[in-house]
């Protein structure tokens, strides 16, 4: 792969191959402006019996091809590059997440520091971390040794101790995994590689560990350096290398992919990081980005440039939806339908749709039911995603006096609502709504953002694609993601702090328009999309949206497909406890935000 | 009876006032069993001598007979205290209960003394089982014991009772862990006083969870005392919280020993140590004095998380300044029920805090109506005021002072 001139990137083709589906797309520079202007996609071919990925990216592409009228494959079944006016494309880039993805065991001394650390490290470079093993994990040594032999990871991250800490607890978790000869998912022939990145001074004896054989070991900077700073750059880079060389060699047809990437191919949940991160630090805005899917759910944050990621393995909409009634409980679920539902029935609905995971609503009734659910499963993803997010544990603090009654103990979450300034969504109950109404109160319902929130959904998963991008042409990137990539629901005005039901909350106006928010209302206000305003917002006193309890803020805000929403509900989000009356309010909220209303319409029309 | 007594005190002081003649005497002089006491006290009254002006008279002396039988001679036991001029009220403390006797008093001048003027009747001082004036204190007392109970019972039951969350409890877990990963080890100081210190009893507590999570974590814990029993009682609490942590194997009580009694030859042995051996967390508990900024001071600099803890108000600065937690006063107190989440634990920490409002509250309610009474000049505020001051918080009983004085006026007429 020879490094391109960016300036020289006019045509990009880009698949992400993901388990069942390849999906591509062809970015083109049009106007002056890079755009993506032609999709196509086609059934992943990475399992037998085509047991070739490439098989389903020349499908996917020819598909882009003919839409575009551009010829994309030649004779030959490959991908033509350099573009000329007529075919081919400057450069051609992938993600991958076929197969189940990247899936990693990481191993730390103290859980909530190198292992913390170690997760941080795996998680931003797209894996799925099966399990974490640390000193303080409450395991014994033989309970640790079994979960190391069940597990089938692709690599295993060891970290530990400081640079000139702790050799003895770093050795003694080698020691764990070295007898344990944990088997990689892929290949027999096929050595587990391991990264280490501890305690510089316990390489010789971590590597006299592993030299017995059935390993590779990588060593590279310890990952936690001090406990004061993070520095998981090399652990990231090498566990992308060694997922192309070792994960992605094994998997049918990628060896051939690989030669025709321009990028080195990336695991697709890396790259939606990394786009985001790059449009959080371009644009100077915290991001959060949220993907659920049947069996998972990934939560992506940028926050002060900080980036965090976490997968909640057992949230998700289809396999994962008994677990999720089970893990939210069946009234939580149920406190967001705005009617009578029989239990039997709804447990049936969830056992078939964990059994028959494409299934999709057929009535109104099952659509709130699937996206009450979505909204739980998201509120308990990005739980658990703020409990991740924080700052170091076993920092040394800096005091003065005037601390005494406000000390604040490390480890504190880095996820700030107030400070949010745009929110991404992806997955199939998200993008595919029938009305964008419903998308964008799930992410407020379930992410409760407060003051002024951008909300956007990525309707095409376009984002895998823009993060390889962004490696080699963060312009483009910015600007396709801003442009076709995310489509602006609006936003999302919220109030924080002492807001009293029935009460005024806060006021606005913008374009000539003004109004009131009372204490547990909403309302919906019309701002097309591409449409930007200045709108002044005066909170009551005790109210905060975003300039402090009480105090006035002007700032711009963009349109989008919904408009301006203005939550009045004050936060944390509290719904009645009585049922009927729980009915009646959520059904309030439903009707202020038009979210069935073309359902209802048609029905009547029928 | 009165006869007698009038006849005996007279015979007593008969030379005397017939040489010395010339004062005259007080008058109307009363006697009265002290209220609320263990029968004690007797409260003698009188008018002041008619030359008790311009310097005519400088004291009044007090005089005591015994009756100890109704049919007995009264029994002199002569002067048995004096006050000075102006005077009008003196208090026999020195009674027995159950006791008759008879008072006088007599004015001194310096024309000499006058004649003792007798009470009209005899007292005979008894005990109150109900110290009336204590009402307030009594129903006080109930109140919180009752909320004690109340919540010892609540949380037994299973009921939630949330501490806030201490930062310095916290943040134990966190300490250790640094000294893990470091590979360095955790120094626990509980201050310098012997272990029938409150303070270091607590700081022993605190010493159980510390020596917990470090078994857990299998770091190294050293624990330098200044008292050999604090050292024995710490190598108690350390091998129990190995043991509950399922590693008594790596309990080894060499590293709990005693330095030094010496205030100052105590501190720079720690400090040496901390010097050398550089841990990565100091846990410093208990009380302590001129120390405790040279021992903070030093881990700082050797870059340790330290946790502190004291109920030394003039140390408390410095702790806060140079350590990165510091468990205040009361946090420090209420760490054993914070740590070990004991349902009587909680529930007694849980009733203190009632106290503690109420006392607050009586506190914050005093002062607004001390100075809302100054003012407006409300007599009423003023009432009020005092009522908290003498009776809830004094020992007026229940009963406001403006009844009792219009009671005793109407006594009176």
């Amino acid at each position: 792969m020879t490094a391109l001139d960016p300036e020289r990137i006019k045509v990009i083709l880009a698949t992400d191959c993901g388990s069942t589906t390849t999906k591509a797309i062809l970015i083109q520079y049009v106007d002056g402006a890079y755009r993506q202007t032609h999709r196509g996609e086609a059934p992943t071919t990475v399992e037998k019996p085509f047991a070739d990925v490439t098989m389903g990216v020349i499908n996917s592409v020819t598909e882009i091809g003919e839409l575009a009228g551009r010829k994309l494959v030649d004779d030959d079944g490959r991908i033509i590059s350099p573009a000329t006016d007529t075919e081919g494309c400057d450069i051609y880039i992938s993600t991958s997440s076929a197969g189940g993805g990247l899936q990693m065991m990481v191993a730390g001394v103290i859980a909530e520091m190198t292992a913390a650390s170690a997760k941080r490290a795996a998680l931003g470079a797209g894996s799925i971390v099966m399990d974490v093993i640390a000193a303080n994990d409450g395991r014994r040594p033989h309970e640790q040794i079994q979960r190391i032999r069940d597990l089938r990871p692709d690599m295993i991250l060891l970290s530990g101790g400081t640079d000139g800490g702790t050799k003895d607890k770093v050795v003694q978790l080698a020691e764990l995994i070295a007898p344990a000869k944990p088997q990689p998912r892929f290949g027999s022939d096929y050595e587990m590689p391991i990264i280490y990145a501890g305690n510089n001074e316990a390489q010789t004896d971590v590597s006299e560990v592993f030299a017995e054989g059935g390993f590779d070991l990588q060593i590279v900077d310890n990952l936690r350096p001090v406990l004061e700073r993070e520095n998981l750059g090399p652990a990231r880079d090498k566990i992308h290398d060694i997922f192309l060389e070792h994960v992605m060699a094994q998997a049918p047809g990628y060896d051939k992919l690989m030669g025709w990437t321009g990028a080195p191919i990336m695991p697709t949940p890396g790259a939606v990081g990394d786009i985001l991160q790059t449009v959080a630090r371009i644009q100077g805005i915290n991001v959060v980005g949220v993907d659920i899917g049947g069996a998972t759910t990934d939560v992506f944050s940028v926050f002060d440039e900080t980036f965090n990621r976490t997968v909640s393995a057992n949230l998700g909409m289809s396999y994962s939806i008994s677990n999720v009634c089970a893990e939210a409980t069946m009234p939580n679920v149920l406190r967001w339908v705005p009617f009578n539902m029989n239990e039997r029935e709804l447990r049936n609905h969830v056992k078939n749709k964990m059994i028959r995971p494409t299934t999709i609503p057929q009535t109104r009734e099952a659509l709130m039911f699937e996206q009450a659910v979505a909204r739980e499963a998201l509120r308990l993803a990005y739980k658990q995603h703020k409990e991740f997010a924080t700052t170091l544990k076993g920092v040394q603090q800096q005091r003065t006096v005037g601390d005494t009654f406000t000390q604040e103990a490390g480890g504190e979450t880095i996820v700030n609502n107030m400070t949010l300034d745009l929110l991404v969504a992806s997955g199939g109950v998200l993008s595919h709504a029938p009305r964008m109404h419903q998308t964008a109160m799930m992410l407020i319902d379930a992410f409760e953002p407060e003051g002024v929130t951008m909300l956007a959904k990525d309707s095409i998963f376009m984002m895998p694609h823009l993060g390889v991008l962004a490696s080699v042409h963060p312009k483009a990137a910015e600007e396709v993601f801003d442009r076709d990539c995310l489509i602006y629901l609006g936003t999302c005005v919220a109030a924080a702090g002492n807001v009293k039901a029935g009460k005024p909350a806060f006021s606005w106006s913008f374009n000539g328009m003004s109004g009131e928010i009372a204490g547990g209302e909403m309302e919906l206000v019309d701002l097309a999309l591409g449409e930007t305003a200045m709108i002044t917002l005066t909170p009551v006193r005790g109210v905060d949206l975003g300039n402090g309890p009480g105090k006035k803020v002007e700032r711009e805000i963009k349109g989008g497909t919904v408009g301006v929403i203005f939550d009045g509900r004050g936060r944390p989000l509290g719904l009645p406890e009585d049922r009927s009356s729980c009915q009646s309010t959520v059904q309030g909220w439903i009707d202020s935000c038009a979210m069935y209303r073309e359902e209802e319409e048609t029905a009547a029309a029928v | 009876m009165r006869t007698l007594m009038i006849a005996t005190l007279t015979a007593c002081c008969a030379c005397v006032a017939q040489v010395h003649a010339q004062v005259a005497p007080p008058t109307n002089v009363k006697t009265a069993d002290a209220p609320n006491d263990v029968g004690n006290q007797v409260i003698v009254t009188w008018e002041t001598s008619p030359d008790d002006v311009d310097g005519g008279v400088t004291s009044y002396v007090v005089v005591r007979s015994k009756v100890d039988t109704d049919e007995s001679t009264p029994i002199d036991e002569g002067a048995i205290g004096d006050v000075p001029y102006g005077v009008t009220t003196f208090i026999d403390e020195n009674a027995t209960a159950g006791t008759t006797y008879w008072y006088g008093v007599r004015a001194t001048g310096s024309a000499g003394e006058s004649a003792i003027a007798q009470a009209e009747e005899s007292v005979t001082p008894t005990m109150e089982m109900i110290n009336a004036g204590k009402i307030w204190f009594l129903i006080i007392m109930v109140t919180i014991s009752g909320v004690v109970i109340l919540y010892v019972y609540h949380a037994k039951r299973g009921g939630n009772i949330s501490v806030r969350k201490i930062a310095g409890l916290e943040a134990v877990s966190e300490a250790v862990g640094r000294a893990t990963e470091m590979g360095r080890e955790v120094l626990f100081v509980p201050g310098i006083l012997d272990i029938n210190d409150i303070q270091t009893v607590a700081g022993i507590t605190v010493l159980s969870n510390v020596a917990k999570t470090a078994a857990e974590y299998d770091a190294r814990l050293e624990v330098p005392t200044a008292r050999s029993l604090v050292m024995t009682t710490a190598r108690e609490t350390v091998q129990a919280a190995y043991l509950g942590a399922g590693r008594p194997d790596a309990y080894d009580e060499n590293r709990i020993y005693y330095l030094t009694d010496e205030q100052f030859g105590y501190t720079a042995g720690v400090q040496g140590k901390m010097v050398r051996d550089k841990p990565a967390a100091c846990f410093y508990m208990g009380a302590f004095y001129a120390e405790s900024l040279i021992l903070a001071e030093t881990g700082n600099s050797i870059g340790a998380i330290q946790v502190a803890g004291t109920a030394m108000p003039s140390q408390l600065p410095f702790f806060v300044a140079a350590c990165d937690y510091t468990l205040i006063g009361e946090e420090f107190f209420a760490a054993s029920a914070y740590l070990s989440d004991d349902p009587e634990q909680l529930g007694s920490l849980k009733g203190q805090d009632v106290g503690k409002v109420i006392a607050a509250g009586l506190l914050v309610l005093g002062c607004l109506l001390a100075t809302l009474g100054a003012m407006t000049g409300s007599s009423g505020i003023d009432a009020a005021s005092s009522y908290i001051k003498d009776n809830i918080l004094g020992k007026a009983g229940v009963m406001p002072a403006m009844v009792l004085h219009i009671g005793q006026e109407d006594d009176t007429e």
